[in-house]
């Protein structure tokens, strides 16, 4: 009979941790910002209750395994049982930061799909009980019957299953790489000014450069002034675009570390029909993504990719992003791969699909004049509206704006494009950030052909199919610009190919 | 330009046999009916529900403004209600059809923007046939259909013949068997 386990005793730690950071900053911060009295005496009797529930929410909380199911009880006043199926079982990941590798414990999330929600937390168990559920949760599927539809990989032999095979490691050259081209640094240093904001420290340093309110130690504003008081000079100007130049750089230069951070040691291997992903210098992520549960596959690369020849791969897998997406989005697939080292990568997830003779479907005629309009027509409405507001001469802009769209227009066009294969479809898009994404029939929920005002003056419409899984930030595949009967064409086939096949969550 | 027939053509009327026959279908006629009933309350209650403000701006313009100006802007607002309950339930019913045959369902629909969604019967992950008070003393129905999708996770398909609702969900119904893993 299977025994009810616990979760690790560091759980009421964690749980007390998880709600200080709730209830507790924000306490902190209103002790601190606003000092008031009074609150000094609450947060005794806060961090006392709060305990309490972490112990109670600690006592109550006990998962087993079935057969076929993980089982978690939780609740006190309201007891709740919930029955997760292994099959149903999308994404098992484990995450740990430095304070569960102290306590050698793992954070594990069970995601079955069913929205954006995680199904179940065990927050927090030991790496060996993560290990045991690992094994549960997937060695149900291996014995399980070869229900393999078509386009379905054979299972794997046993001898393989066991000894994972790395498909890609990132050394830490390849890290900073990433980090050059995501660029994540922008996004810490402007989220760091919204929280010095909060904390009316940015007022304090703005009234210290600027000298608002104390006129005399406006210090980096006089030091700006005094700049501008023997005129513009070359030497100055290119003192200007070297401060500007410099703190560009050091914004990448924290992108990198950053993502050397992140993604130290960052490993995706195969253990048998499994993904295993694992990175982290300071938390360790482990997460599994079984290779069915994949839905979509995109390839993206900007400028900066194509200077390093580089490329990102990410995977969409149902239950993998939410509406709350940000914070939970999975890790891409492969964040940099070299792109000839890419079509490998490929081959080794989406095994059924050949790739290799690619006969790209360019779209319609005249989907150039159209793109070149909707740009134009746009660009005329903004430099307007910028008119409107700010004076004649933003009419300049429409003038740069359509100089841009010019060449932008025919850049995407070019670079538009859709392919079909023996079990999936292909779709490109983009021009300075391209994106090319696949599609297995097997995966496809729907089809859609949509013909808008537009489209109809043109003979046109839009094909696009819906997967699960799909993020908000997803390039999903809709091909615009199609002949009204490649498109009922594409419809028609891309529905019956989907048709044929069935669905295997 | 290409002169090619839209692929958005009048559905034939319904014909008896089987429900999957792949034919394309039109909507049951008394949609527009129950379509229209259901604008006519909103529309009056739109217009009633308004009605004060209208007289409170008369009463409290400063007389800068002509009496008859509010009015006329609620006219033209109730106006175009009316229009929509009354005139356009019909319009957009002639771009309205479904079809169904032994692997999926296809439904057509818009008239400015017009779509056809196609769902394969082995992506339909759950069905509802739901009846509003207005649709029930019709004996219609709406159909709606569930898919692990993203964009059309949720398909809904009303003015359906009630009884022809839980035809078409009898046989999207999975057939019986295991569910694959």
């Amino acid at each position: 009979m299977p025994s009810e386990q616990h979760l690790h005793p560091a759980s009421i730690l964690f749980g007390l941790i998880a709600q200080l950071r709730e209830f507790g900053i924000p306490l902190v911060f209103a002790l601190v910002a606003g000092s008031r009295g009074g609150l000094e005496a609450i947060a005794p009797l806060a961090l006392t209750l709060y305990t309490l529930v972490a112990v109670l929410r600690y006592y109550y909380y006990r998962y087993r395994f079935e057969e076929h199911e993980l089982v978690v009880k939780h609740g006190f006043f309201v007891r709740n049982e919930r029955h997760i199926p292994f099959a149903r079982i999308q994404n098992l990941d484990a995450i740990q930061n430095v304070l569960h590798r102290l306590l050698g414990v793992v954070d594990v999330r069970v995601d079955t799909g069913s929205g954006a929600e995680t199904d179940a937390r065990l927050s927090v168990v030991t790496w060996d009980a993560y290990r045991e559920m690992r094994e549960r949760v997937f060695a149900g599927r291996r014995t399980a019957p070869a229900t393999a539809a078509e386009g379905e990989t054979d299972p794997a032999a046993p001898a393989e299953l066991d000894t994972p095979r790395v498909l890609l490691a990132l050394p830490t050259r390849e890290l900073a790489i990433h980090g050059v081209i995501e660029n994540r640094g922008g996004i810490v240093i402007a989220g760091l000014i919204g929280l010095l904001w909060e904390a009316g420290v940015t007022e304090r340093v703005i009234n210290r450069v600027a000298g608002d309110d104390v006129v005399e130690s406006g210090r980096i504003r006089d030091a700006i002034g005094e700049l501008w008081v023997g005129g513009v000079t070359l030497e100055r100007l290119g003192l200007v675009v070297a401060a500007i130049a410099g703190v560009l750089i050091l914004i990448r230069l924290l992108s990198v570390v950053l993502a050397i951070i992140r993604l130290h040691g960052f490993r995706v291997s195969r253990a048998g029909e499994d993904l295993r992903a694992e990175y982290g210098l300071i938390t360790r992520v482990s997460a599994t993504i079984p290779l069915r549960r994949i839905q979509t596959l995109t390839v993206t690369d900007g400028i900066l990719h194509r200077l390093f020849d580089r490329v990102t791969i990410r995977v969409d897998t149902a239950g993998g992003s939410g509406p709350d997406g940000g914070e939970r989005r999975r890790e891409s697939l492969a964040p940099v791969i070299a792109g000839t080292r890419s079509e490998a990568l490929i081959r080794e997830v989406l095994p059924e699909l050949d790739l290799s003779a690619l006969a790209w479907q360019a779209p319609a005629e005249g989907a150039l004049t159209r793109e070149l309009r909707r740009r134009l027509i746009t660009s005329a409405v903004v430099a307007g509206l910028a008119a409107l507001a700010i004076g004649w001469y933003a009419l300049s802009l429409f003038g740069l704006l359509v100089a841009w769209h010019s060449v932008a227009a025919g850049r995407t066009v070019a670079h538009l494009g859709w392919a079909v294969v023996d079990g999936a479809v292909l779709f490109r898009s983009g021009w300075l950030r391209r994106h090319l994404t696949i599609a297995r029939y097997t995966r496809v929920q729907s089809v859609e052909l949509v013909e808008s005002p537009f489209d109809r003056r043109w003979a046109m419409a839009r094909v696009s199919v819906d997967t699960a899984g799909a993020g908000a930030a997803s390039h999903r595949v809709a091909i615009p610009y199609l002949t009204r009967p490649a498109a009922v064409a594409l419809h028609a086939s891309l529905s019956a190919a989907a048709a044929r096949t069935a669905f295997h969550w | 330009m290409s002169t090619d027939e839209s692929p958005f053509e009048p559905a034939t009327p319904d014909a008896p046999g089987s429900i999957a026959d792949g034919r394309s279908r039109p909507l049951d006629p008394r949609l527009i009916a129950v379509q229209r009933l259901a604008r006519a309350v909103f529309t009056a209650v739109a217009a009633f529900g308004t009605l004060p403000f209208v007289v409170i701006v008369i009463l409290s313009a400063p007389g800068g403004l002509p009496g008859w100006a509010p009015v006329a802007f609620w006219s033209a607002g109730v106006g175009l209600l009316v229009w929509w309950a009354w005139a356009w339930p019909p319009v957009a019913y002639r771009y309205r059809s479904y079809s169904v045959d032994a692997t999926s369902i296809e439904i057509r629909r818009g008239v400015v923007f017009r779509r056809i969604i196609h769902v394969p019967r082995s992506r339909v992950q759950h069905t509802d046939v739901s009846q509003g008070p207005i649709e029930r003393s019709y004996e219609l129905g709406t159909l709606v259909i569930y898919t692990a999708g993203t964009d059309f996770a949720r398909i809904q398909l009303d003015g359906l013949a009630h009884a022809t609702a839980l035809r078409i969900r009898d046989h999207l119904l999975p057939d019986s068997g295991p569910d694959a893993v």
